[in-house]
């Protein structure tokens, strides 16, 4: 059965905001500029941004695009639980050496799904904070814990190949190579 | 609300589990109408999907129960009428 355009009804836009931040799975193109505007804050001295964009290549084969699918509702309650323990680690750095306030401004966390051709984004993570450190090691933290717990999957469709032989891909044991 | 019904439960598919069903959710009556402890659910399923990778798939998955991750299988009895998902490997990002 080909199924590559036809999403599990359980894969759906989802939108879960929470006192710690954002989450959004949506099937429109992620738009970066805005999604970095979300978590402007005048407290802020620093914005950390990750984008993550389909890349043409894997070990030689030509990737043609990836498809995108969630368990939506599941997905954004484990992405909430990342950027609220982002936002409770003591990322504090010199400068707060007071009782505990968490150094994370604001966070927001975009994943697309479904087809995501190469180039475009299908993560967008932004992280900001009154300094550098905090928001660069909460973007990073989001990113991997997201990748390695979110109920998000991908696939890959290589060039000259048959749709049915695309793979589903494995953050554990690709970890290397994605 | 019929009481004749048979409980059964919803099995949702993503990713490599749905390639190898064919199927992004399945309606699945509880044997015999009984309760069924979460543990012995993959070979229901597997004997549901004969000649499939499916055991295979299961095998490196997790489950997840009304929207929650399991963390002990062992310890999770399916009355009927519950959402149950098969995780498999997660690769977002």
């Amino acid at each position: 059965m080909s199924a590559s355009n036809d999403w599990p009804a359980a894969s759906v836009g989802a939108r879960l905001e929470t006192e710690d931040g954002i989450c959004v799975l949506t099937y429109q193109k992620l738009d970066a500029q805005a999604i970095i505007a979300s978590v402007a804050d005048d407290r802020a001295g620093a914005t950390a941004v990750f984008i993550g964009t389909t890349r043409d290549s894997f070990k030689g084969k030509v990737v043609t695009r990836l498809d995108y699918q969630a368990y939506s509702k599941v997905a954004v309650k484990t992405i909430a639980d990342i950027i609220r323990k982002a936002r409770r680690q003591t990322f504090r750095s010199e400068h707060h050496a007071d009782g505990y306030v968490s150094s994370i401004i604001k966070c927001a966390v975009h994943h697309r799904l479904g087809t995501v051709p190469v180039s475009e984004p299908s993560i967008v993570i932004a992280v900001s904070s009154p300094h550098r450190k905090e928001s660069f090691m909460a973007c990073e933290y989001i990113l991997e814990e997201v990748k390695r717990k979110a109920q998000i999957w991908k696939r890959e469709f290589y060039e000259g190949e048959r749709e049915e032989d695309a793979e589903w891909k494995e953050n554990i044991t690709t970890s290397m190579a994605s | 609300m019929s009481t004749s019904a048979p409980p059964e439960i919803t099995v949702l598919y993503f990713a490599a589990a749905s390639t190898a069903t064919g199927l992004t959710v399945e309606r699945v009556p509880l044997p015999s109408g009984e309760p069924l402890p979460l543990t012995s659910l993959a070979d229901l399923l597997v004997s549901r999907h004969p000649k499939t990778n499916l055991d295979k798939v299961l095998l490196s998955s997790q489950w997840s129960v009304d929207a929650d991750m399991v963390d002990e299988p062992e310890k999770v009895v399916l009355k009927g009428g519950e959402e149950v998902a098969v995780i498999c490997p997660v690769s977002g990002g």
